[in-house]
């Protein structure tokens, strides 16, 4: 790999500090993604800024003072011990279902709850610095070896002629249904808070850029608030094989009920766009209907109505109709057999 | 199996297992060479053409780096010296994507790593044959004349006629061997002397290789290779790495190191060719099957060619009195194609075993009732009696042990939730031979201790093979299996076959075996006696008062082995587990029953036949190397998207062995396992998933897009 400088930091200000005014610098937590893409040359960092020993860890109850309001997790926590915090098991069992259907043990044992959110598409193109890529190499406009490429594993929704690739992340999803939010920080201004829903971005004419962080910003904490999803929640992945792969497609859904009627459903979709893909038209046909499979067809079949497949991908349409329709359905029922 | 007292036949434990779970086995790169330098190949961006120009200032100037080596310097050497695939450096033409154009040697790995990427290449581009889907109509057939057309009667009017009959068309698509160990070598010159520690299957064979394309005697190279963490082919014949090192270490005169990386394994050490195969089926109406055309059309690389046998299991699987076996290759712009676990026969295996599903359900036929009444009493191709053949045993024991009789008929009958359950059988065979090995087998004695001590260049692919040299050993020798030293994997050592097509067990425990007995022959002899009861070699270096004894012995097959057709046989029964929204397949249970002679060693030996099952689900449901046709590159070059099977995508897996004797297919009756256990897999699975679903997919690999 190219030689880079490595900077070792202990609290939040030197971090930032230490990665202001350098655009080639990174923040360098789990590794588990970024050391890949610099062995693979994709990444060219000139200097890591070590965080790992930040107090960024914990995992803890929000309160406005008198009650629970939400949760904390530390961006520099574990996805494993994410997935199996007694808080998230009870409150938030949709995200640790997503983080466990990720990666595998071993990955998961390295990777941060902030870098999840930030690790870079999977699209062979972009891995390999032989191939054209627009998010690899922006200045150059080389093209998209996807876009008329092989590109099964490619976005549906919301893609450019620039880039259409996919999010590969689980955590993010679970996340995007949930409502979480993104706290940062920066060495200049104060903290800033980011919805998940805005936090990544669509390739538009910048794919190079994957998210709505700006230079500088460090990634502190993700907030999930209280909600009424804990009973009836499922993370729901189809992939080629069944562990280690991402997703073709993926589905938290997570539904609060009055009777049978629906008071609230929230549904997104991973493997489908170039950010966890909140299914809104899906949700607001739900909302105040009965939770039966007819109206989940139909809900499904209304969101992806809007799918804009490729080439090798068109099966993405019926897969993910299928693949809501029995999320919703196990959300439901907590029959998952 | 077990014989009274003999260690041969019981399940003992790898002998090398400690060392090799604490690390202490030493792989090829693992060897304490001193003053090493790192060599790191770079590669090729496009698949077709000649390289203009080559920069390779940026990168000599770059820090640690000790010499840039590219078809401009590179000393000359023999191209057709039985290195595989080309790609040695010798001319500027390009012949496919990722061929190696050169490498960078360095003091450090990341300084040489970093280095190669500062070489800038400018090609003249030719257009790439790389699409085998246009180019496949211009197959044409191949040199191979074992490939030539295979007719017994009339095929193709017998199946015009036909009342039952299937026509269908097969893919598979490129596979890779990805061992977890990438192949790897040490070079470290000694005068004229080179030592080359490097994983390979065929030790001498790689000897051989690397002294020719030297061009230098065969003496003066040295093969070291006692441990190989996998191989399935891809380390049998040897590549352009292994030489490519020795002449890193020649130019700079310092022991190197050179590892591919795993996105390199793609494009240096040859592949799994993708194949259509079109097998036609006829039979009668009671089931008895009256034409069987096998036609294959494949792909081979641009100078040589290779066609792996996808036709072999047709040969001989069934009694059929027309027969048709045909092969078609078209040249591409891909890397040459090798043997790959179970060459032709897994591949070929799932379209015959398929198409044999499709026509039993036609028939309303049971598939193992269909497959008993076309059983064959002596080998169709050649005629010859088999030295034993155990399908029949196999199908019928595997049917009891794996509760046949719950299959449903039709499909789509048994659903369990959101899940509907299938099953599956199909057949497999593989040819057993033994090949020529010498052994060497030394006795050592302290007192009333004594010990041996076994040598032979043979490979040990990580199957177990010191362990079941050591059991053959200990029982010829009568003594105790931890009195037993096995050493392997030197070409210094007495020339053995390879490890390769399942001849590696019959080859080298007939060479240790017979080793054994000269040496007690000769302890005989010397003594003098004579002996109502036949002492062992142990008991002789104590009653003779023999410190030191040696002997050698150079096995060759039986005399009359090709008189009979030999092959291992198995019977596959899978169960599968279809999510009927998303097409999910999961192989709950798999059971491999196999008939191949004596079983040395029924723990290693149940490894390595689950083993060879486990990458026929691979096959079946995940395993797929993607080329874009439009420039000849893999899409797919890491673990994260080329699927090997995961824990979870295997459930509980079942082998089981035909006791059997078969002295006809050599003196031992061991006739080989590595091949078979592959072999009928992936059709067992797709025969399941049929079963689960009504769906037959006739492409793989399965994966849940083709089952919406």
């Amino acid at each position: 790999m190219r030689p880079f400088k490595f900077t070792t930091v202990s609290d939040i200000s030197s971090a930032t500090n230490s990665v202001a005014g350098k655009p080639n610098a990174r923040f360098l937590a789990g590794g588990t993604n970024l050391l890949d893409l610099m062995k693979e040359d994709v990444e060219r960092p000139e200097e890591l800024i070590d965080i790992t020993r930040l107090n960024l860890t914990q995992i803890k109850p929000l309160t406005d003072g008198a009650n629970e309001i939400g949760i904390s997790i530390g961006a520099l926590g574990k996805n494993t011990d994410a997935a199996n915090h007694p808080l998230i098991r009870q409150h938030y069992p949709l995200l640790a279902q997503a983080i466990l259907a990720g990666a595998s043990g071993q990955i998961r044992n390295m990777a941060t709850n902030g870098g999840n959110l930030l690790q870079r598409t999977r699209c062979p193109y972009f891995y390999d610095v032989a191939m054209p890529c627009n998010k690899r190499e922006p200045g150059e406009q080389p093209g998209c070896g996807a876009r008329e490429g092989i590109n099964r594993m490619h976005a549906i929704f919301g893609w450019s002629e620039k880039c259409v690739a996919v999010h590969p992340s689980d955590m993010a999803v679970a996340l995007a249904a949930l409502d979480a939010v993104i706290k940062v920080r920066s060495a200049s201004g104060p903290e800033r808070i980011i919805a998940l829903a805005d936090f990544h971005r669509l390739p538009e004419d910048r794919p190079e850029i994957d998210t709505n962080l700006r230079p500088g910003e460090l990634i502190t904490a993700i907030e999930l608030p209280k909600n009424r999803f804990a009973e009836k929640s499922y993370y729901l992945k189809v992939r080629d094989r069944s562990s280690y792969a991402f997703a073709l497609i993926s589905v938290a859904a997570a539904l609060e009920l009055d009777g049978n009627r629906i008071v609230q459903a929230r549904i997104a979709l991973g493997g489908v766009a170039h950010k966890p893909w909140r299914a809104l038209k899906a949700e607001q046909l739900l909302v105040g209907q009965e939770a039966t499979e007819a109206n989940f067809k139909r809900a499904a079949e209304a969101e992806m109505a809007d799918a804009k497949p490729l080439e090798h991908n068109a099966f993405k349409v019926e897969l993910g109709k299928r693949s809501m329709v029995r999320a919703l359905q196990v959300a439901l029922t907590g029959n998952r057999s | 199996m077990q014989e009274k007292n003999k260690v041969t036949g019981t399940p003992v434990s790898r002998i090398d297992g400690i060392l090799k779970v604490t690390g202490k086995a030493a792989y090829a790169t693992d060897y304490p060479v001193k003053n090493i330098a790192y060599a790191v190949l770079f590669k090729s961006t496009i698949a077709a053409g000649t390289i203009r120009s080559l920069d390779t200032g940026p990168a000599e100037k770059s820090p640690g780096v000790l010499a840039v080596i590219t078809h401009k310097n590179a000393p000359k050497l023999k191209i057709d010296g039985g290195i595989r695939g080309g790609a040695l450096l010798q001319s500027p033409k390009i012949e496919f994507h990722g061929q190696h154009i050169g490498l960078v040697v360095a003091e450090t790995y990341e300084q040489a790593r970093h280095a190669a990427r500062l070489v800038k290449v400018e090609y003249i581009k030719s257009e790439p044959r790389v699409d085998f889907e246009k180019l496949s109509k211009e197959a044409v057939l191949p040199k191979d004349k074992e490939k030539a057309d295979a007719k017994r009667g009339d095929a193709k009017a017998a199946l015009q006629n036909a009342e039952f009959k299937v026509e269908a068309v097969y893919g598979t698509p490129i596979e890779h061997h990805h061992p977890l160990e990438p192949h790897s070598t040490i070079a470290e010159w000694q005068g004229e002397n080179v030592v080359l520690y490097n994983s390979s299957q065929i030790v001498n064979g790689a000897q051989m290789a690397a002294a020719a394309t030297l061009n230098i005697k065969p003496e003066n190279v040295r093969i070291v290779s006692p441990y190989i963490g996998g191989g399935f082919g891809s380390k049998g014949g040897q590549w352009a790495n292994l030489v490519l090192t020795a002449v890193a270490a020649k130019v700079v005169n310092r022991p190197v190191k050179l590892a591919l990386t795993r996105q390199q394994m793609v494009n240096s050490v040859g592949l799994r060719q993708k194949n259509h195969q079109k097998v036609s089926l006829a039979a009668t109406k009671d089931g008895k099957l009256t034409a069987l055309a096998h036609e294959t059309t494949t792909h081979c690389a641009i100078e040589n060619e290779f066609v792996e046998p996808c036709g072999d299991c047709s040969k001989i699987m069934y009694e059929v009195p027309n027969s048709l076996i045909t092969y078609r290759v078209v040249p591409m712009n891909l890397i040459l194609p090798t043997y790959t676990r179970g060459p032709g026969k897994s591949t070929g295996s799932f379209a015959l075993e398929s198409a044999m599903d499709e026509l039993a359900y036609q028939l309303k036929m049971d598939p193992i009732e269909f497959r008993l009444k076309n059983e064959p009493t002596r080998d169709p191709s050649n005629g010859k009696p088999w030295s034993s053949r155990t399908t029949v045993q196999c199908l019928q024991e595997g049917a009891k042990a794996f509760g046949w009789e719950k299959r449903k008929a039709e499909p789509r009958q048994n659903q369990q939730g959101n899940f509907l359950i299938g099953y599956g059988v199909a057949c497999g065979t593989y040819p057993a031979h033994q090949r020529p090995s010498s052994a060497r087998v030394s006795l050592n004695r302290k007192g009333n201790a004594i010990t041996a001590r076994v040598e032979l260049a043979a490979a040990d692919l990580g199957t177990g093979t010191h362990t079941i040299l050591a059991q053959t050993a200990a029982d010829a020798l009568g003594l105790p299996l931890n009195q037993i030293t096995v050493k392997l994997g030197d070409s210094d050592l007495p020339p053995a076959a390879g490890a390769v097509g399942s001849v590696g067990a019959s080859s080298y425990a007939n060479a240790v075996h017979d080793a054994c007995v000269k040496l007690t022959d000769e302890l005989i002899a010397k003594s003098g006696k004579q002996f109502f009861v036949r002492p062992t070699a142990a008991q002789l270096m104590v009653s003779e008062n023999v410190a030191d004894y040696q002997t050698r012995v150079d096995a060759k097959p039986p005399a009359n082995a090709d008189q009979y057709s030999s092959h291992s046989f198995n019977a596959n029964f899978a169960e599968v587990r279809v999510d009927i929204a998303t097409g999910m397949v999961r192989v709950t249970r798999f059971l491999a029953v196999t008939g191949a002679g004596k079983i040395l060693n029924p723990k290693t030996a149940r490894s390595q036949i689950i083993g060879g099952n486990v990458w026929g689900i691979g096959m079946a449901l995940t395993e797929e190397s993607v080329v874009d046709p439009r420039w000849g590159n893999f899409v797919t070059r890491s673990f994260g998207d080329y699927h090997v099977p995961a824990n979870l995508d295997i459930g509980a897996m079942e082998a089981i062995f035909i006791r059997e004797d078969d002295r006809a297919s050599n003196a031992l009756g061991v006739k080989g396992i590595g091949e078979v256990g592959i072999v009928g897999v992936a059709a067992a699975v797709a025969n399941a998933v049929f079963n689960a679903t009504g769906k037959r997919v006739r492409e793989l690999p399965i994966t849940p897009d083709k089952l919406l």
